[in-house]
């Protein structure tokens, strides 16, 4: 019996990696993924820690028509893969745990008078994090977009397979 | 007793089923809900989210089909007692965090113990009793060597 259940667990955990690959969502196998608790954001925090300041929120149709127009810098804070598989049209990519050419991206942000940030999750935002982080670059207006990345998409927003008017930033060179 | 036991097998395994079809298609959802139980070294999670997923979908085809469903049973009864004792061990220390149980963004509460508890008793019957069957099995005829009666159920 303890033969057949060393095979099942081989077996499932190949089976699960396989899934993975097809998933449209993969969970990123080379990227370390911590708690919600220890970067301090969304309804995952620890009880009785002080809970992490929620950044301003934007709306999807107002940040597509900022975006349209482009008045306002995009950040993505999710995962390396994700960004790679689609992001908002000349977004940087900013994870929480930061970027090797962050300098570079944070100047690119500066131009803007505003600053969109989002990630994949509704509730617990990574965003919220990056958004406080550009606050205290001491960019002056951060927002968070409300319903992150899925409800850009969902909303027709420009991502790479789409086209946003009229920009050109430099920014689309940190994928 | 053994029809029973076969609808238990056949009612855990397509609760491993659904759990793991729902978590398929985000599966970087299930990453992050696995990491906030804290149990598991940040570098391991997203391989480890992957494997439990592909283990709850073996486990369901297996319980379902009655194929290798002692040595399925034994490695449910490890899973949920996994799953029971990180639920029990987050709510204690007061992490509040969602149960990750069947994807979407359900809370992990005591209830959510008690039903794997339950789930927990199921797998540990079926280890300790046999996967059951649903029909009687047939006399062989008188004619042909005797059979074992569980063949059939075992694979």
């Amino acid at each position: 019996m303890l033969a057949e259940a060393a095979l099942i667990v081989a077996a499932g955990a190949l089976l699960g990696l396989a899934g993975n690959a097809a998933s449209p969502r993969p969970a990123a196998l080379a990227r370390p993924v911590h708690s919600a608790a220890e970067s301090g954001t969304g309804m995952c925090a620890v009880a009785g820690a002080a809970p992490a300041a929620r950044a301003p929120r934007i709306a999807v149709e107002e940040a597509k028509g900022l975006c349209d127009a482009c008045r306002a810098g995009f950040a993505d804070a999710r995962g390396a893969s994700e960004f790679a598989a689609g992001h908002v049209t000349n977004a940087v990519h900013l994870p929480p745990a930061g970027h090797p050419d962050e300098a570079v991206a944070v100047a690119a942000l500066r131009a803007y008078p505003l600053v969109v940030v989002y990630d994949g999750d509704y509730t617990c935002a990574l965003a919220d994090e990056v958004a406080h982080r550009l606050k205290r670059e001491g960019l002056p207006d951060v927002r968070v977009l409300e319903g992150a990345w899925p409800a850009w998409v969902a909303a027709g927003g420009a991502g790479t397979s789409g086209y946003c008017p009229a920009c050109h930033d430099p920014a689309e060179a940190h994928r | 007793m053994k029809p029973l036991l076969a609808l238990l097998r056949i009612g855990l395994g397509a609760t491993f089923l659904y759990a793991a079809a729902t978590k398929l298609p985000d599966m970087s959802a299930f990453a992050e809900n696995l990491a906030n139980y804290r149990l598991v070294p940040p570098t391991l999670v997203p391989g480890a989210a992957a494997a439990v997923i592909g283990i709850e979908l073996t486990l369901g085809l297996l319980l379902v089909t009655g194929r290798l469903a002692r040595g399925a049973a034994l490695v449910a009864t490890g899973l949920l007692a996994v799953f029971t004792l990180g639920l029990s061990q987050a709510l204690l220390r007061g992490i509040d965090l969602r149960c990750g149980c069947f994807g979407g963004n359900e809370s992990a509460t005591w209830l959510t113990v008690l039903r794997d508890a339950g789930m927990l008793a199921v797998a540990l019957a079926l280890l300790l009793r046999g996967p059951g069957r649903l029909l009687p099995a047939r006399p062989a005829p008188a004619s042909e060597p005797r059979r074992d009666a569980s063949a059939a159920t075992h694979g």
